[in-house]
């Protein structure tokens, strides 16, 4: 009789201790239970190649970045994390197939890019029900794709008066003409910064369109100088912005902090097509390069070194955030990866990301809003041999 | 059906279509890139139609068509028996002009684009079913056609001109009628096509009609071969299944690969892969073996 229960007790412990390993395990893989993938795949439907290959590779870049950082620390819930890069070459018609493929497995997707694609491609995600993380595009063509889809920055119209009427207030612009390249959500961009100028109190002269093709800026900016005004937005592509500037200077412009580019022009083809001719101007943008945090440093460092020394562009870190909002969607719903339950693992993580709060992003911490960023600051940069220094930080 | 199969499918009638659609054209040595142009156009009138007025998707369709043929139509009332080079100017001119006039056109979303066309079936796979047995019909109906029209005694004519326009002339074939025929009809087709293109993304933005376009259509011609319609239904999908099957480390040299082949295809048979021989031989064999 003893022999028995002392039989039964050995095997009642064996089950206890069975079960309680298996609850330390549960609650000690920080959200890795039940994750039935080995490794997180994540399309990055991107422009890798054709006119915007170089925007393209930084943009990968970024979120490669992340993952690698990820995967140094652990994974995702336990698991190492992939991004993959998937080329549409800026052409619509590959974008649909690619994202085509995407939908039969993906989980979440980042991109597409550009806006064409975007068009293109989002809708596809939209009916299967997938996040699609369009992080380089304004509100206006991201809330299109909603739930499905999360806006990188607040409405133009929000974000974008603050930063013209601060540099119209501090600099005293009075009489403004603005360069505007007809491309995408640029019209509606020029007539944010109108917005701000008014509450300045300057006056707007009026606008010049800036075609796609243009080749020579003498006449456009005589019509600009025509109408007299004390400060000039410039609003376009980046080499062409960095062409008016050195056309202002050659007709005697030298009020340069009274230059105001805007944040799509702050790409490498301004500086190398500008160089010194810049010196003075100032900037928009939504990133602070001279920030000075260990983890920002640890990617400036990284970006500096696989880009012969250049500074990490304002739209190089979006997808590097992306990637880590991705991560923390995951590991706070505690998605399998099963793609048995695809569907409801992609409500899950669109949910998640769509109200996320106090999400660490590389430079600055954020809310997700229904979709909409809140709290991101901008910034006033003035450029001197091909840098920018911070003047301002502006919040709204 | 799998989503990129129908992707697949749509996009390669669409280039099918369209590079007929310059194809017949330079039967008379036109490089009728207006089409492109129309497809815009039409496309944009139709998305308004069906987004802002509630117009049915087929009168949208039919209206798309109609502007299509009438513009050009009427500019082939100038152009109908202009040299190559000044079709070729006019073409360009439209795709600027028509840009253009959307970018300053915000009821068609001006620089932004048109989102969220409905659908023109009561559920994404009935849209899907619709636009693609409509595409392939389209090919059936213009595919007969252009197979009458190169078999009539137009068609003929249309290879005099080719070669040699005074010669055509002396031959009695009035080339300004021939040129407005075919112009008309290709600008017609590219209206047309133009609308489905814009309801198969469900959205219209001014980048789905770039010069790219011209580029595409051209390769597909001359590679499949420019002498005959065959041709084209053969590059279209190799050309753009090309595209989606290269391997990642290969598919940045896409352009150049492109490129290669269009060299060795002109070089090594400038005809192009299907010439007008090897068409009339399957032809010729085919018809005899409908006879056994």
């Amino acid at each position: 009789m003893n022999k028995k229960m002392l039989s039964l007790l050995a095997v009642l412990l064996l089950i206890a201790s069975i079960v309680g390993a298996g609850g330390q395990g549960d609650s000690g893989s920080s959200g890795g239970a039940g994750v039935v993938v080995e490794e997180w795949e994540i399309p990055f439907l991107n422009s890798l190649t054709g006119a915007i290959a170089s925007i393209g590779e930084y943009l990968q870049w970024g979120a490669e970045r992340a993952a690698f950082e990820i995967n140094e620390a652990g994974g995702i819930a336990g698991k190492p994390v992939k991004v993959i890069g998937v080329d549409t070459a800026l052409e619509p018609q590959k974008g649909v197939v690619e994202m085509s493929k995407i939908v039969e497995w993906a989980l979440v997707a980042l991109g597409p890019v550009p806006e064409p694609v975007i068009m293109a491609a989002a809708p596809i995600a939209v009916e299967n029900e997938m996040m699609t993380m369009t992080a380089t595009t304004s509100l206006e063509y991201a809330e299109k794709f909603f739930p499905w889809s999360i806006s990188w920055f607040p409405a133009t119209a929000d974000r974008l008066p603050p930063l013209a009427r601060d540099w119209a207030k501090d600099y005293g612009v009075k009489k403004v003409v603005q360069f505007v390249g007809i491309y995408g959500p640029w019209p509606g961009m020029a007539a944010a910064h109108v917005v701000g100028i008014k509450e300045a109190g300057a006056q707007h002269l009026g606008d010049v369109e800036v075609p796609q093709d243009a080749v020579t800026f003498g006449p456009l900016v005589v019509k600009a100088l025509g109408m007299n005004p004390d400060g000039i937005i410039i609003a376009c592509w980046p080499d062409k912005a960095a062409k008016i500037v050195q056309e202002l200077k050659s007709r005697g412009w030298t009020d340069m902090e009274k230059i105001l580019l805007f944040s799509s022009a702050d790409d490498a083809a301004l500086y190398t097509t500008g160089g010194a001719d810049l010196n003075g101007t100032i900037i928009y943008n939504y990133i602070n390069v001279d920030q000075d945090t260990p983890r920002w440093n640890a990617f400036k460092e990284a970006y500096q070194k696989d880009h012969n020394g250049l500074q990490p562009p304002s739209l190089s870190t979006n997808y590097y955030d992306a990637v880590y909002m991705i991560k923390r969607a995951i590991e706070e719903t505690g998605v399998t990866g099963d793609p048995k339950k695809l569907k409801e693992e992609r409500k899950l993580i669109a949910e998640a990301m769509f109200n996320m709060k106090n999400f660490e992003g590389l430079l600055f911490k954020w809310d997700m809003s229904d979709g909409v960023p809140t709290n991101k600051p901008g910034y006033l940069f003035q450029i001197q041999d091909g840098r920018k220094k911070l003047v301002k930080e502006i919040r709204n | 059906m799998s989503l990129v199969l129908y992707y697949f499918l749509t996009i390669t009638a669409i280039y099918i279509l369209m590079s007929w659609g310059l194809y017949l054209p330079y039967r008379v040595a036109h490089l009728h890139f207006l089409t492109v142009a129309n497809m815009l156009i039409s496309g944009y009138l139709a998305g308004y139609m069906v987004q802002t007025l509630e117009v049915p998707f087929s009168v949208a369709l039919l209206a798309g068509f109609a502007a299509g043929g009438i513009i050009g139509y009427i500019v082939s009332r100038f152009i109908g028996d202009a040299p190559t080079f000044t079709v070729v100017i006019v073409g360009f001119t439209f795709i600027y002009i028509s840009r253009t006039a959307v970018e300053n056109i915000k009821a068609v979303g001006a620089t932004m684009g048109m989102f969220g066309l409905p659908m023109v079936a009561g559920s994404p796979v009935m849209h899907r079913w619709t636009l693609l047995i409509l595409l392939y019909a389209l090919v059936v109906v213009v595919g007969f056609l252009i197979y009458r029209f190169e078999h009539s005694r137009l068609g003929r004519a249309a290879s005099v001109v080719f070669v040699d326009k005074d010669l055509a002339t002396s031959m009695g074939v009035d080339i300004k009628r021939l040129g407005r025929l075919v112009q008309t009809f290709s600008s017609l087709v590219a209206g047309g096509c133009g609308v489905i293109y814009g309801f198969i993304y469900r959205s219209f933005h001014l980048d789905f009609f770039t010069f790219h376009l011209v580029g595409i259509f051209m390769t597909v011609i001359f590679v499949g071969g420019y002498a005959t319609m065959w041709g084209t239904v053969l590059a279209a999908p190799a050309l753009y299944g090309l595209s989606l099957i290269l391997p990642p480390a290969v598919a940045s040299w896409r352009i150049v690969i492109y490129g290669a082949i269009l060299i060795a295809v002109l070089v090594l048979k400038p005809e192009g892969l299907i010439t007008r021989r090897l068409a009339h031989k399957l032809e010729t064999t085919l018809s005899r073996r409908r006879k056994r």
